[in-house]
């Protein structure tokens, strides 16, 4: 199986590289009317059908590094190498998308030229997003192949993980969130699984909905040269696509925030393997937040 | 490397109250009342104000993390 799935990524690649190529050759010929934005906005959306199939075909192989393993020394694989490697393309391409993204959004309303042209704000912006398109259609094809569902929550366990979400809250938000929700505090904490409370009610749903929201009004305003889009869909997406955008950078400070002080969750997505949090991490994150934040029941790594 | 860590945290932090800045500001500037509308405007300042507290927030961990980090040292 890891053969085969090797040699679709070398197909994919091939393909991926010929597509981009001729795209850029077409728009680069000099025989099209296309000012660099709408050359590049060409580029993008021609080269993306091969983007996007070379990503299901890394998805297969990702899905190859699927499975539960614990070290001698206890450690368990709390993420697979795959779901680790796609999660570091999906960091470059917001680290390349959101800056210009920003700054296309910005530069409008402050009415601020900088003296960098701004089509290659644009052409970052979209190699950005073809990696992060790239990544999102690898997660798909991966979790397709594995059936890994780890981090969703199953029918009739929404209870049991609000009420663990508020033991995870400070102490502060924890009352409030309980009354909001109608929250019995009175209840035994539940057990944690592999993952906290808050990466599976906060974390999972909420970067869900936001990149298929960025993605899907993206794909409407970058296709709409090649496909007539409607006046108030466009306007819609546009919209749609700058409140994602701020949703993510919000969100993204979110999860450093959450992240950074459990320095157990940080090995694990670097090296797959998740440790005893140590003194700092216990001292730094579970006493202020009440959670343990190690996870590390066991089963199946995501 | 939880010091280096820290320091970008703190860089990104930065860089997103800026943005946050820029977002507050401009909801209270004249061109975008007249070019956007009040629902730009409420926008712009809550994503600002939103940015801003996270920005903060996260700020505060990264600050943790550096004293904790040479408590150790």
């Amino acid at each position: 199986m890891r053969i085969v799935a090797w040699f679709l990524v070398a197909v994919g690649l091939v393909l991926a590289g010929i597509g981009v190529a001729s795209a850029l050759g077409q728009a680069g010929s000099g025989a099209q009317p296309w000012g660099n934005e709408l050359s590049d906005n060409f580029v993008f959306i021609k080269a993306l059908p091969f983007v996007l199939g070379f990503g299901v075909a890394v998805g297969l192989l990702m899905a190859n590094t699927y499975g539960a393993k614990v070290r001698s020394d206890g450690a368990v694989r709390r993420w697979s190498p795959g779901t680790v490697f796609g999660h570091w393309v999906l960091t470059l391409g917001f680290v390349l998308a959101l800056p210009t993204g920003m700054w296309q959004y910005l530069g409008g309303i402050l009415d601020v030229n900088l003296p960098i042209p701004l089509y290659l704000f644009y052409r970052v912006h979209y190699i950005g997003a073809a990696i992060v398109l790239f990544a999102v259609v690898a997660f798909v094809s991966y979790l397709w192949m594995t059936g890994d569902r780890s981090l969703l929550i199953g029918r009739g366990e929404w209870g049991r993980h609000l009420l663990g979400l508020a033991y995870e809250l400070p102490p502060s938000l924890r009352g409030r969130y309980a009354k909001l929700l109608r929250i019995d505090l009175g209840q035994p904490r539940p057990p944690m699984g592999k993952f906290t409370f808050y990466e599976k009610v906060v974390e999972l749903p909420s970067w869900s909905i936001l990149l298929a929201l960025i993605t899907v009004t993206g794909l409407i305003k970058a296709g709409r040269y090649l496909i007539p889009v409607p006046g108030f869909v466009l306007w819609l997406a546009s919209t749609l696509h700058v409140a994602a955008m701020v949703a993510i950078v919000i969100k993204l400070l979110d999860h450093l925030r959450y992240t950074f002080p459990r320095w157990s969750l940080m090995s694990a997505i670097t090296t797959t393997w998740m440790e005893e949090p140590t003194a700092a991490d216990r001292h730094g994150a579970s006493e202020r937040s009440g959670s343990s934040a190690a996870g590390i029941a066991g089963g199946g790594d995501t | 490397m939880r010091r280096l860590v820290a320091l970008l945290g703190l860089v990104w932090s930065l860089a997103n109250l800026v943005v946050a800045y820029f977002f507050v500001t401009g909801a209270f500037v004249a061109k975008t009342a007249a070019k956007e509308g009040v629902l730009a405007q409420v926008s712009l300042l809550l994503g600002g104000v939103l940015i801003a507290g996270f920005a903060i927030l996260l700020a505060r961990e990264c600050l943790r993390m550096l004293t904790s980090a040479s408590e150790t040292a």
